[in-house]
């Protein structure tokens, strides 16, 4: 019978929800206001998901509370054109979820791909 | 379209409010400007998920655990019996409001929205009658 080592006793993280893994991706290379996150959350989805104001700025309030997101402000701008921008801790959430989300890929592929040889 | 968003608005926790209102009505208005050029059938759509957002964000946004009480626990066995009912008299006239706009019973939500301001003013008082040692966000 063969164990298998558990890597360290800290819970698997719970995958993250479409929205958040989107806001993510859009803030990780740079900074983004509010409508500049809904224009590219369209485009990063190939237009498929158009975040509603409410959807988005929910998400962003358990990402500020989770501190995984700051808010700061742009310099000349308004209070209506508050940024977003990635803390380490956000940062290293998203690469965990895209390493898993690439596992998971790899795994499908090669299950299909014996599929297909039988 | 620009007022039923603010009365939207209305739906959220206080906390939420001062924090992001004007912002999300600013990104509303983007929003709604970027579609401008849309056919009707796009403007219902953009409207209609709109409005859906908010109230799905209004219900989370009361529903979902306070990061104080997440880290803290509760120190609810602390309040006095009397600030928790004058909370809970907010808390039902919201939920109430929420399920009249999601009815479309909008003299109803109205009057509800008048009734949940005179609770939070009584909440307010309570508040400042128990004074905030607690460190309790409502």
């Amino acid at each position: 019978m063969r164990h298998v080592a558990k890597k360290n006793n800290e819970p698997a993280p719970k995958p993250l929800s479409e929205p958040v893994l989107l806001i993510l991706t859009s803030l990780a290379a740079h900074p983004r206001h509010g409508y500049a996150l809904i224009q590219d959350i369209e485009l990063l989805s190939g237009g498929r998901v158009r975040m509603s104001t409410g959807t988005l700025f929910g998400a962003l309030r358990r990402l500020l509370e989770e501190g995984w997101i700051e808010r700061f402000e742009q310099e000349d701008t308004s209070r209506q054109k508050q940024a977003y921008r990635l803390t380490g801790v956000g940062r290293t959430q998203l690469e965990q979820e895209l390493e898993r989300m690439k596992d998971l890929t790899r795994v499908g592929f090669a299950r299909l791909k014996t599929m297909e040889a039988r | 379209m620009k007022r039923a968003y603010r009365f939207c608005l209305l739906l959220y926790p206080r906390g939420h409010r001062d924090l992001f209102a004007e912002e999300m009505l600013h990104v509303f208005e983007q929003a709604a400007a970027g579609r401008g050029g849309d056919g009707w059938l796009w403007q219902f759509h953009f409207a209609f998920s709109e409005i859906a957002g908010l109230l799905s964000g209004a219900a989370e946004a009361w529903l979902a655990p306070k990061p104080a009480t997440r880290v803290a626990g509760t120190a609810a066995s602390y309040v006095p019996q009397e600030l928790l009912e004058a909370q809970r008299r907010v808390d039902a006239k919201i939920a109430a409001m929420v399920q009249a706009i999601a009815n479309h019973q909008f003299e109803r939500a109205r009057q509800l929205s008048d009734q949940e301001r005179i609770a939070r003013a009584n909440l307010h008082a309570l508040r400042q009658k128990y004074g905030d040692e607690l460190g309790m966000s409502f």
